[in-house]
């Protein structure tokens, strides 16, 4: 296994009290593979990606507890230093939004070739160099003129493919993409998947996709991982989880995309709203909006359940669920 | 047919771009929107796509008096609201009504939930008389789905999809005929957006709304809306009913956009293909000649470069009276299924 998360947790200490951002994650993407995580904002997908990288704000942020063990070492009990070798050159992330990611007083071309420069000690003449190479792999047209513009000069595509070059630079085992598409139009956002996907089978890479649109996720993922209030709810192959799912709120989130055939009438929707961070429900956090929930879902965290191969789910009642 | 309540004829809103501090001079234009045309009837929605800088949002604004249009006509009612102004324009105003894309930053975080619902009384009072309007707000807010008790909160201490709900309760205060909704969604969770939209569904046909409603999601418009206008660099490219759109784009642009959708199904990964378009669309400030998607075009040939085509049914489906036969701005029109195949009604 390439990363394996293990019973991650972390909280924010806030003014108002402890936001409880992750509350026992547990994860594994294998080289060549796509895990998608699924989630709502404050779900805590993005803050389970930021501890994996060793960028979350500390403090407020604190990892309570777990492991994650990337190539059989756990990141957790690294010196900063030694993480930051990992960093970069292991396993790269991409972010949302490479307008405010990019450095804006720097040309792309240096941007780029920094990582070289810090990471394998390259002269500046040889790092431009690799800059230009890298532009045309994620097809940049014109690389060799463009190289010396700045992020501003670029259209939002653009500049996303400047980030995943970035993030491909020194190969990384481990890609882990934050919403990548979700600023960009759809046309767009086709080209730049199209693109990621290509690149991760060349490069063998395991990939990380978060995301809230079940539609990216159907078209690119192996396996899906779904968040809830810090926890995931249910882990399964793409395929297994489209057709029945074992969880109410993945069945939710499916049933609530709009189909031909109910047009004219009331989408499905569920109801309520996610739960504030610092008052988590007790019991299965999504009890107050689950249809299905009983007495025993106010007072017991659901364990992880298997219900299939390389499948689980945090729900009482997922037999129920899964039929139906 | 009845007549439109709303008829937009030849909107044209070009932003000049000046050079020089003291004398300026315009040295070009933002053609934002470049002409364009449709038509609202009562209790229908019209949904419009496209992509960022297609020039959506800034139609919303003209229909909203927010922005003057170059040239062009809007018509409410059969008369031009373009050209007036003082109490006839304040009176056209209160019967289209806006809903805005971001719940955070469109609601005043000074001022309560009582009063940000209850300010467009301040404008138009012959709405509600000032005894009234606290009745009004709690009345409002019990049809969006809020607690009327809520009324002296402020925007702060709700969620995003509550703040949705206070700006469409804005937006209903006047009892306006048309509301023009500006990605009423997007800014929300995948879990509350549903909700949204049955409200807006709900709202429609209790108070016989008729919707402008403007989005990108494709599978959330097609739901709501029972036309589509498809917008690409400031213009419409196709125009039709939902299903004509849907099932048979005659448009390329159309087709790729649609292609372009990731469709929630992993079993039609496989057997789906996908239009990829190559490049970015050009800058506004230089539209191409001729068809302006032409430089994206797998279609393009010479005629498209030196011949604008006319938004109208194509030729070749004037004289069928099947679902292609709808208004296509493009010379080279065919239709073509991208979407998946799915059982229609």
């Amino acid at each position: 296994m390439l990363l394996e998360v293990r019973d991650l947790q972390v909280e924010f200490r806030t003014r108002d009290g402890v936001a409880k951002a992750v509350n026992g994650v547990d994860y594994a993407v294998d080289a060549g593979e796509t895990l998608a995580v699924l989630g709502e904002s404050g779900s805590g997908k993005s803050v389970t990606a930021q501890a994996i990288m060793g960028i979350l704000d500390m403090p407020p942020g604190r990892i309570t507890g777990g492991e994650i063990l990337f190539q059989g070492r756990d990141l957790l009990k690294l010196k900063e230093d030694e993480r930051r070798r990992v960093r970069g050159a292991e396993m790269a992330m991409i972010f949302q939004d490479a307008l405010s990611s990019l450095n804006p007083v720097l040309s792309v071309g240096d941007q780029l070739g920094e990582m070289f420069v810090v990471h394998r000690g390259m002269s500046k003449k040889d790092a431009r160099a690799k800059a230009v190479e890298l532009m045309d792999r994620v097809r940049i047209p014109a690389a060799r003129e463009r190289v010396k513009d700045y992020p501003h000069q670029f259209s939002g595509g653009m500049r996303q493919r400047i980030m995943i070059a970035m993030a491909l630079a020194l190969e990384p085992a481990l890609i882990i993409a934050d919403e990548p598409t979700t600023a960009l139009d759809v046309t767009v956002q086709a080209q730049v998947m199209e693109l990621l996907a290509e690149l991760q089978r060349e490069y063998h890479m395991g990939l990380i996709l978060i995301t809230h649109d079940l539609g990216v996720v159907a078209d690119v993922a192996d396996r899906i991982a779904v968040m809830y209030a810090g926890r995931i709810v249910e882990q399964a192959p793409v395929h297994d989880i489209y057709k029945a799912p074992a969880h109410p709120y993945t069945r939710g989130l499916l049933d609530s995309i709009p189909r031909l055939d109910q047009k004219g009438q009331e989408l499905y929707a569920i109801k309520g709203l996610p739960p504030n961070l610092m008052h988590i429900p007790p019991g299965c956090a999504f009890n107050p909006r689950c249809p299905m929930a009983r007495d025993v879902c106010r007072t017991d965290v659901p364990p992880l359940y298997e219900v299939g191969d390389r499948r689980t789910s945090a729900c009482h009642f997922w037999t129920e669920c899964l039929n139906g | 047919m009845v007549d439109p309540i709303l008829e937009v004829g030849g909107l044209v809103k070009h932003y000049p771009l000046t050079q020089g501090i003291l004398f300026k001079k315009q040295v070009g234009a933002v053609k934002a929107v470049d002409g364009v045309d449709f038509t609202l009837h009562k209790g229908e929605t019209l949904g419009i796509v496209g992509e960022s800088g297609c020039g959506k949002s800034t139609v919303a604004k003209m229909l909203v008096n927010l922005e003057r249009p170059t040239q062009g006509l809007i018509k409410y009612k059969g008369e031009d609201i373009t050209k007036l102004s003082g109490k006839a324009l304040k009176s056209v105003r209160r019967n289209i009504q806006m809903v805005f894309q971001d719940p955070y930053t469109s609601l005043n975080p000074r001022m309560t939930v009582g009063d940000i619902i209850g300010e467009p009384y301040d404008i138009h009072p012959e709405v509600a008389p000032k005894g009234d309007r606290r009745k009004k707000v709690q009345d409002l807010l019990d049809v969006v789905g809020l607690n009327p008790e809520y009324i002296n909160r402020y925007p702060h201490q709700f969620s995003g999809g509550q703040r949705q709900r206070i700006g469409i309760a804005r937006g209903l205060a006047l009892r306006p005929e048309v509301i023009v909704a500006d990605e009423p969604v997007s800014a929300l969770d995948v879990s509350v957006q549903a909700q949204v939209i049955n409200l807006l569904d709900r709202l429609q046909s209790e108070f016989e709304l008729s919707y402008l409603f403007i989005a990108h999601d494709l599978s959330i418009v097609r739901h709501i809306s029972d036309r589509v206008g498809v917008m690409y660099l400031g213009r419409i490219v196709e125009i039709g009913r939902d299903a004509e759109i849907y099932d048979h784009p005659t448009h390329p642009y159309t087709q790729a956009l649609l292609s372009a959708v990731p469709v929630p199904d992993p079993e039609a990964r496989e057997h789906r293909e996908r239009i990829i378009l190559t490049g970015d669309v050009p800058s506004p400030t230089n539209i191409p000649s001729g068809c302006r998607f032409r430089t994206r075009c797998w279609k393009a040939q010479e005629r498209c470069a030196l011949e604008v085509p006319a938004l109208a049914v194509p030729a070749e489906f004037r004289h069928t009276s099947g679902p292609a036969a709808h208004d296509s701005a493009c010379h080279f029109a065919e239709e073509k299924q991208v979407v998946p195949a799915e059982e229609t009604e």
